[in-house]
C-alpha cells in the first residue's frame, strides 16, 4: 500500500493541545453523525471533529492532506464515547506516528466501543431516565420531560467532555512508552484491527435466508438446516468479500451499495429474506 | 391549524437532526409530547400520551447501527393525533407506526443517497480543504432538518387518518426491502476497511475473529481483548528477536 511508506515532511512532534482546543472538539463531535451514509458511515462527521486539531498540528500541507485524506476513510463507532478516540488519535498524530499504526488503533477501538457504548446508553442509561420522565408526564406532571433531559444530559456531557482528555492524555502516555520500533507498533495496532473487523462481520453484517423447505411431511429451513450447519454467519462473510473482491476490481463503492439495495429488494419481493 | 402545523414541523425539524447530531435526546416522545401539547394548546394530553409513547417505544434506539421505525416522526405524529383528535395514546400509536415505519426506509434511502457527496469530501481532503469538509457536514444537517420538517407538516395539515391510509398504499415489500439491504449495508464498509489494512500475513487475525464471533459468538470487546492478547505477544515476540538480548534474559536462559 502507498500509505506503507508515506514519511511526513515535517517529522516534529507538535505541541501538545490546550484544554481548551480540546473542548471545542468534544462540542464539534457532536456533528458526528452530520453527514452519515452507508458508504463511508460516520467518516465525514468524524473528519470534521478533529480537524481543527489536525490543522494546528500539521502545518505541513501535504501532511495536513494525508491525514484528513486517511480520516475520510470507514469510521463507526458510539457517537457518546467517540471522543476518547478522538484523544488518543490526536495524540498519535502530533506525535507523528506511523499512519498505519494510526489507522490500526483507530479501527482497533472504533468497534469495542461501539458495543460498550450501546450497553451504557441504550441499554441502561436510556430506559432508567426514560421511563421515569415517562412516568411522571403520564401522571400529567410538566417536570417529567425535564427531569428526563436533566438526567440524560449530565451523564452524556460528562461522559463525553471527560473521555475527550482522558483519551488525549493516555495516548500521550502510551506514545511516550512505546518509542521503540514504530512498525512494530503498527503490525500490532494492524492485528487487533483485523480480528475486530473478522468480528464485526459475523456481528453487524444482518443477513439471512428466511425461506422454508416443504415436502411433504418433511420441511427444510434453509438458514437453520442448511447454511448455519455448513457455518454460522456465512452469508455475511460471502457477501463482505464478495463486495470486498469487486472492490478490488475497481468497482466503485457506490455500485456496491446499489447492488445491496437490489439484493434487499428482490429478497423482499420474493419473500425469501 | 397552518401555524400549528408549521410550529409543529420546525419541531420536527430540529429533533430530526437531534436523533442523529447533538443526541441530547429532546426527539424522544416523553419530550415532543409536552412541546406538541404546548403548541396545540393542551399540555396535559401531550404529556400524557408522550409518557405512554415513550414507554411502548423505549426499545427503539439504534442498536449496533440498525435503523429502528423513526420515533421523531412517530412521536410528533403519534402525540400531535392523541392531542387533536382526542384518541386514546394506544390508538395513536397505531396510527403513528406506519409513518414510523415509513420514514424509516426514506432514511435508509437518504443514508445511499448521501454516499456520492463522499467523493465530495475524499477530494477536499486531498486539497487540505478544511471549510469544504465543514460544509459537507452541515449540509447533511440542513437535509435532515427539511425532510423531518415537511414529512411531520403534511399529515399533520392535511389529516393524520388520510395520510396513514396513502402511507399504507406503499408495498410492504419495498419497505420490508429497505430495511433488509440496511442490514447488509455494513458489509460495504467493512469491505473497503479490508482492501485498505488486509495483507496476506494478517489474513490468520481476521480468520480468528471471524470464528471467535460467528462460532463462539463472543462479544467484540472480548474479540478485541484476544486480539490485542496476541498482538501483544507478537510484538514482544518480535521486539526480543530484534534488539541486543537483556543481560537478565541470559541468566534465566541458562537455568
Amino acid at each position: 500500500m502507498a500509505s506503507n511508506s508515506y514519511h511526513y515532511e515535517d517529522t516534529t512532534s507538535a505541541p501538545d493541545l490546550q484544554p481548551k482546543e480540546l473542548r471545542k472538539l468534544a462540542w464539534r463531535s457532536l456533528l458526528l453523525q452530520a453527514s452519515f451514509n452507508y458508504e463511508r458511515m460516520q467518516a465525514a462527521g468524524w473528519l470534521y471533529s478533529i480537524l481543527p486539531g489536525l490543522k494546528s498540528i500539521h502545518k505541513n500541507k501535504k501532511d495536513l492532506s494525508k491525514s484528513m485524506k486517511d480520516h475520510m476513510e470507514f469510521f463507526n463507532t458510539h457517537p457518546f464515547l467517540v471522543t476518547f478516540i478522538m484523544g488518543i488519535i490526536l495524540a498519535m498524530e502530533q506525535k507523528k506516528e506511523d499512519r498505519e499504526a494510526i489507522r490500526g488503533i483507530k479501527v482497533a477501538t472504533m468497534g469495542p466501543l461501539g458495543g460498550i457504548g450501546d450497553a451504557l446508553f441504550y441499554l441502561t442509561l436510556l430506559p432508567i431516565t426514560a421511563s421515569i420522565g415517562a412516568s411522571l408526564a403520564v401522571n400529567g406532571n410538566i417536570f417529567g420531560p425535564f427531569v428526563f433531559l436533566i438526567m440524560f444530559n449530565i451523564i452524556h456531557f460528562g461522559v463525553r467532555f471527560g473521555l475527550m482528555n482522558y483519551g488525549y492524555k493516555t495516548g500521550v502516555k502510551a506514545i511516550a512508552k512505546l518509542k521503540e520500533g514504530t512498525q512494530h507498533v503498527s503490525r500490532a495496532a494492524s492485528i487487533v484491527g483485523l480480528t475486530v473487523v473478522g468480528g464485526l462481520i459475523a456481528t453487524y453484517v444482518s443477513f439471512k435466508i428466511d425461506y422454508t423447505w416443504t415436502q411433504g411431511e418433511s420441511e427444510l429451513n434453509v438458514q437453520t438446516d442448511i447454511l448455519d450447519q455448513i457455518m454460522p454467519a456465512l452469508l455475511p462473510l460471502a457477501y463482505t468479500l464478495l463486495v470486498y473482491w469487486l472492490l478490488k476490481k475497481g468497482r466503485s463503492p457506490l455500485t456496491l451499495i446499489g447492488l445491496t439495495v437490489v439484493v434487499g429488494l428482490i429478497g423482499s419481493y420474493f419473500g425469501v429474506m | 391549524m397552518l401555524m400549528e402545523a408549521i410550529l409543529i414541523a420546525i419541531w420536527a425539524g430540529i429533533i430530526g437532526i437531534d436523533l442523529y447530531v447533538g443526541l441530547t435526546h429532546m426527539h424522544r416522545p416523553v419530550v415532543t409530547g409536552l412541546v406538541v401539547g404546548l403548541i396545540l394548546g393542551d399540555v396535559t394530553t401531550g404529556l400524557i400520551v408522550g409518557g405512554t409513547l415513550e414507554l411502548i417505544w423505549m426499545g427503539m434506539v439504534p442498536l449496533a447501527g440498525a435503523q429502528p421505525p423513526n420515533v421523531v416522526i412517530g412521536g410528533v405524529i403519534g402525540t400531535a393525533f392523541g392531542v387533536i383528535a382526542g384518541q386514546d395514546p394506544q390508538v395513536a400509536v397505531g396510527v403513528a407506526i406506519p409513518f414510523a415505519v415509513a420514514v424509516q426506509g426514506l432514511i435508509t434511502l437518504f443514508f445511499t443517497l448521501f454516499a456520492p457527496v463522499m467523493h465530495k469530501a475524499d477530494q477536499f481532503a486531498l486539497d487540505a480543504n478544511t471549510k469544504g469538509i465543514d460544509r459537507i457536514n452541515y449540509l447533511g444537517i440542513a437535509i435532515l432538518f427539511s425532510f423531518n420538517a415537511l414529512i411531520a407538516f403534511l399529515p399533520i395539515y392535511f389529516g393524520a387518518e388520510q395520510a396513514a391510509a396513502f402511507v399504507e398504499t406503499v408495498p410492504q415489500w419495498i419497505i420490508d426491502g429497505l430495511s433488509i439491504a440496511g442490514g447488509i449495508m455494513p458489509a460495504i464498509g467493512f469491505a473497503m476497511l479490508l482492501r485498505i489494512m488486509m495483507k496476506v500475513e494478517y489474513i490468520m487475525f481476521f480468520i480468528v475473529g471471524f470464528i471467535l464471533a460467528a462460532y463462539l459468538e463472543l462479544p467484540i470487546l472480548a474479540i478485541a481483548l484476544i486480539g490485542l492478547a496476541i498482538a501483544l505477544y507478537d510484538f514482544y515476540q518480535n521486539k526480543n528477536k530484534q534488539g541486543p538480548a537483556p543481560k537478565e534474559e541470559e541468566i534465566t536462559d541458562g537455568i
